[in-house]
Formats: structure tokens, C-alpha cells, sequence
């Protein structure tokens, strides 16, 4: 069958190009992460090997608060969005309705909409409100990590949609109808029967959304206010060069527990993924 | 009451409780989306054209922001066509790295063929600011590539090649290098998903692979080039980040310029017309591509 699609030669050549690809794409990082172990700046040559960045960084109150306040939003905007995904999942796969495919597009459309532009909507519309309960009732909410909160769900939604709806669609209605029959109610249906079926889809959207939240910068970079989120902190600080070893030394240690986050959540995808192999249709 | 009367009652009354728990279902998404997404594009929509005033400065109802700009009394047009070119360049760079990746991984390999997938994905899980950086740490004036040609005894150290960094290539390749890994992904699925038996009948009719490529894989994966297309140029047409950081003067954008408006020139008006201006155009691409692209492939 390979051979249909290459030749010897062509599927040398492919080896060869994916090869290439992954050496650009790595090594980049590689260099980078090599510099948070040097014992001087961000510039050749190499200075000699130290782990004093690491050490900088994790005492550094300003970056902590920052790395702080990025997991609290990551946090708290995923819940929201896998929450609120599950709940339009649901309504797109198992539910008939009027203008289902505008509000298929609805719900998708944050996937295509610059996020700078949504950024500085969010920006004018609260301004706007601000002055206006400034003016009327002497209410001023500002800017800030809810703003931020706000925004990282709408544009988590459509990806903690896009992860949950395949598994709902091959998740067996009869089932449902087999605990109805039992005499589960609807609730206790969903939470004892649906639920446990689609926690891995559920567990990957979570973190889909999370490490998205975690990264974004220009949204934040808009709404954040005085309290910036770690990839805002960054940004601001990449102007100080002799801070620099100390970010990528805490981007390493990032790297390193979202790999070690995302592996974790395959295992028990897969774990989980067996336990209920039986209650599943076989995929084609 | 005759049974036919009962039955057809039961089903009304069940159509009315589907009714209300579909509401149920959608009210809570549908509503964050209308307050946080729909109202706030609406608002400044309106703002841009001084329906709604926010600062003592912001102009009365016209169109005459609007006018300036479309008929080309300011800057920004220009720099609008630029970026549209850059990020089509972009865009074409990406699909054609990732489509023979795509195609290796989907059509030659057999075992661990999603493994290796990952291993092109994962850099797309590291932090976005640290992988523009790592282009300014490898092409700046002291970086890799300078110290390497300095070493090699093609430049002197007080002579780096100055285009490296702060122009329009390096804000290209940059981009380019950040999009990769997430347009490897539709490109796989749709060339995944391809039935082989076609590629078979292809060759049993005596079609060179060449050919069959042209032919029959080449345009069966258009759907996921489509996509891949889009969702490259989408970000990148709105970028004003790699600009900032790897651009200087010369990769100045579009993105950057809304992103000025909004915190350095405090224009906030004319920013809301560049902004929408942007959203209009990514609006009618979808509208004329939309039909190829499949959202699902991306999320995969």
C-alpha cells in the first residue's frame, strides 16, 4: 500500500523533508532552553553551566504573582467553557431546533474572528460601561483578571465544543434509555451514566482550553488591566535583557509540567478508554 | 377523551418539554456568547461610526472615519495590502511545509503514524511569546547565526547581517515557524481520512504515482488545504505580536497599527474602523470558502 503512495526515492525524500521539519521546529526551543543553564546573558558565547535562573525565578515575587494569576484565569475560564461546552454539545448533537445551523455558527465563529479585534471589543465595550455606571449610580468595576476570565471562555467555547461533540455522537442513546428504564431520573442519568462516559472528552477539552488561556497574550494584553497574567508579564519584561535568562528558565519549567499534564491525561484517557470499552460502539 | 385524543396530547406535551430543555441546553452558551462576543462586536461597530461616544474627544455620528480610510486619505490601506501580502506568503509557506509532512505521516507511515504526529504538533504547546523570542535570540546581532558566521570567518563581529532581524523576512519565517505545527493537523486528517482503495484503483488503471498524486490525492485533501489556509491566515492577518518583537520598521502591520491606535495614539474611533474593517474582510472569506472547510478537522 506505501508504495502506492511513494517511491522508494519520494518516501527517502519525505524521510528526509519530516526530519528537517522537526529539527526547525525544535531546535529553536532547544537553543533557548539551553540559554536558561548559561552562567551569563542571552548571547553567545556560552558562559559556563548554572541553575541560579531557575532559582532567581522561583523567588521573584512580580513573576510568580504573574505565573499566579494566569493559572487562577486558566482555571476558572476553562471550568466555564467546559462547562458551558458540555451544555451546547448536548443541544447540537442530540437535540432537533430552528436555526441550528446559525447557531452552529455562532458558537463557532470565535474560532475565525482575530483575536486582537475581539480583544479591543471587549476593551470598548467595558470602558463604555464603566463611564456609563461612573456617570449614573458612581459604580467603577474596571479592568482585570474577570475581563480576562470573560474573554478566555469565548474563545475556549468553540474548542471545548469541537472536543466533547465526537464523543457524544458515538456515545449510545440507548444507554440513557436503558437507566431511564431503571428508573434513573434525568439528572441522575446524566450524572452516573452520561457523565462518567464522557470524561475523557471532558479531560481533553479542559486542558485544551486551559494551556490556551495559560498562553494567550493579546486578548490579556488588552484586559488585563493592572494585574497582568504571566504571558503579559513576559511580554513586558522581554524589553530587560537581564531578566530574560530567568523567563525562559520558568518557560522551561512550564514546558515541562504541561508535557508532563497532557501525558498524564493520555494515561487516563487510555485507562478510562478501557474501562468503558464495552458501553462503546465500535469506530470505523 | 379517545385514545387518538391522549396519544397526540403526550406527544405535544412531550415536544413542549424537548422544547424547553433544548432552551435549557443553549440559554447559558448562547448567552455568554450574545453578551461577551456578539454585543461588544455590535458596540464597536456602532462606535466606529459615532452611534456611541465614549471619550469628550470622540467625534458625533458619520462616516467620515470610515470614508478617510476606505478611499485611502490614511496610511492604513496600504499597510492593510502589505499585511494581506505577508500573510498570504505566509499562508502559502505554511501549507506547502506541512502538506508533504501531512502526506508522509497519513500515507507512507504504518506504525506510530500518530505518534510522529505529535511530535510535530507538541511545539504548538509551548509558549507563543517564547518561540518568537527564540528567533531573536538565534538572529540577532550576537545570535547563532551571526556568532556562527563570525566564527566561520565570513563577518566580522561589528558587521552582523543586518537584515536577520527587524524586517519583513524575519517577521515571515517567524510566523511561518509558529503555524506549522497547527496546520499539520487538518492537512493529516483529510489525507487520512482519503480512501485508499482509489489510490489502488488509480494504479490498477495504470496512473504513474505522480499522476495519482495530481489526480486523486491532490485534489481530495483541497477540503484540508482550505482549512489549513485559512486558519494560518486568519491569526496572522491580526498579528501585531511577532511585529512588534521581531519587525522593527519594516515588518510593521496592519495589526500593529490597530493595536497603536488603541494604546499609544489613543484613536480609539479610527482603531474600531481598522478593526472592523478586518473582521468584515475575515467575515467574507469565510463566507466564500466556508463551504470547504470542515471547523472539525482543526480541533480534531
Amino acid at each position: 500500500m506505501s508504495d502506492i503512495a511513494a517511491s522508494g526515492r519520494a518516501r527517502g525524500l519525505l524521510i528526509l523533508f519530516f526530519a528537517g521539519l522537526v529539527l526547525f521546529l525544535y531546535l529553536p526551543i532547544g537553543i533557548l532552553a539551553l540559554f536558561s543553564f548559561n552562567d551569563g546573558d542571552v548571547s553567545f558565547p556560552l558562559q559556563g553551566f548554572t541553575t541560579h535562573w531557575y532559582g532567581d525565578a522561583l523567588t521573584n515575587p512580580t513573576l510568580l504573582g504573574s505565573l499566579e494569576r494566569s493559572l487562577l484565569v486558566a482555571t476558572v475560564s476553562s471550568v466555564i467553557a467546559v462547562a458551558l461546552g458540555i451544555l451546547a454539545a448536548f443541544a447540537l448533537v442530540r437535540r432537533r431546533f430552528v436555526m441550528k445551523s446559525a447557531v452552529s455558527a455562532l458558537v463557532f465563529s470565535p474560532l475565525v474572528v482575530p483575536y486582537l479585534v475581539f480583544g479591543i471589543s471587549l476593551l470598548v465595550l467595558f470602558t463604555a460601561l464603566d463611564k456609563f455606571l461612573t456617570d449614573t449610580m458612581g459604580v467603577y468595576i474596571g479592568l482585570g483578571l474577570h475581563s480576562v476570565v470573560i474573554g478566555h471562555v469565548v474563545v475556549s467555547l468553540p474548542y471545548a465544543i469541537l472536543t466533547i461533540m465526537p464523543l457524544l455522537e458515538r456515545l449510545s442513546l440507548s444507554l440513557d434509555e436503558a437507566a431511564r428504564d431503571l428508573g434513573a431520573g434525568p439528572w441522575e442519568t446524566f450524572r452516573r451514566v452520561t457523565l462518567p462516559l464522557l470524561l475523557p472528552a471532558i479531560v481533553s477539552s479542559f486542558l485544551i482550553a486551559f494551556t490556551l488561556s495559560f498562553d494567550e497574550y493579546a486578548i490579556a494584553s488588552f484586559l488585563a488591566g493592572t494585574q497582568p497574567t504571566w504571558p503579559v508579564y513576559l511580554f513586558a519584561q522581554l524589553r530587560v535583557p537581564s531578566l530574560l535568562p530567568q523567563l525562559v528558565a520558568v518557560s522551561s519549567i512550564v514546558l515541562i509540567a504541561s508535557v508532563l499534564l497532557v501525558g498524564a491525561a493520555e494515561v487516563g484517557r487510555r485507562v478510562a478508554e478501557r474501562r468503558y470499552a464495552g458501553s462503546l460502539p465500535e469506530t470505523g | 377523551m379517545s385514545t387518538v385524543d391522549a396519544r397526540a396530547d403526550a406527544v405535544r406535551v412531550g415536544r413542549r418539554s424537548d422544547r424547553r430543555a433544548t432552551v435549557g441546553l443553549l440559554s447559558a452558551p448562547l448567552v455568554w456568547l450574545l453578551l461577551f462576543f456578539v454585543v461588544p462586536v455590535g458596540f464597536v461597530a456602532a462606535y466606529s461610526v459615532g452611534a456611541v461616544r465614549i471619550f469628550p474627544t470622540d467625534g458625533s455620528v458619520s462616516l467620515a472615519d470610515w470614508q478617510r480610510f476606505l478611499t485611502g486619505g490614511s496610511i492604513y490601506l496600504d499597510l492593510f495590502w502589505k499585511s494581506v501580502l505577508m500573510s498570504l506568503a505566509v499562508s502559502v509557506v505554511v501549507v506547502l511545509l506541512a502538506y508533504p509532512v501531512g502526506y508522509f505521516l497519513a500515507l507512507c507511515v504504518r506504525k506510530r503514524k500518530y505518534v510522529l504526529l505529535l511530535v510535530i504538533i507538541a511545539p504548538f504547546l509551548t509558549s507563543f511569546l517564547l518561540r518568537v523570542l527564540a528567533w531573536k535570540v538565534i538572529l540577532g546581532d550576537q545570535g547563532v547565526v551571526n556568532t556562527l558566521l563570525f566564527w566561520l570567518n565570513l563577518r566580522a563581529p561589528d558587521d552582523p547581517v543586518p537584515w536577520l532581524l527587524y524586517s519583513r523576512f524575519t517577521v515571515m519565517l517567524v510566523l511561518a515557524y509558529v503555524w506549522v505545527p497547527f496546520v499539520a493537523l487538518p492537512i493529516f486528517v483529510s489525507l487520512d481520512n482519503l480512501d485508499r482503495s482509489l489510490l489502488e484503483a488509480a494504479s490498477d488503471l495504470g496512473s504513474s504515482r505522480w499522476r495519482t498524486f495530481v489526480r486523486v490525492t491532490l485534489p481530495l485533501s483541497v477540503p484540508g488545504i482550505m482549512a489549513a489556509f485559512v486558519f494560518v491566515f486568519v491569526p496572522t492577518i491580526g498579528e501585531f505580536v511577532t511585529p512588534q518583537l521581531v519587525g522593527g520598521t519594516e515588518g510593521y502591520m496592519y495589526g500593529n497599527a490597530i493595536n497603536d491606535l488603541f494604546t499609544e495614539g489613543l484613536d480609539w474611533q479610527s482603531g474600531s474602523v481598522l478593526a472592523l474593517f478586518l473582521l468584515l474582510v475575515v467575515a467574507g472569506l469565510m463566507v466564500l470558502f466556508g463551504r470547504w472547510i470542515q471547523v472539525r478537522n482543526v480541533a480534531g
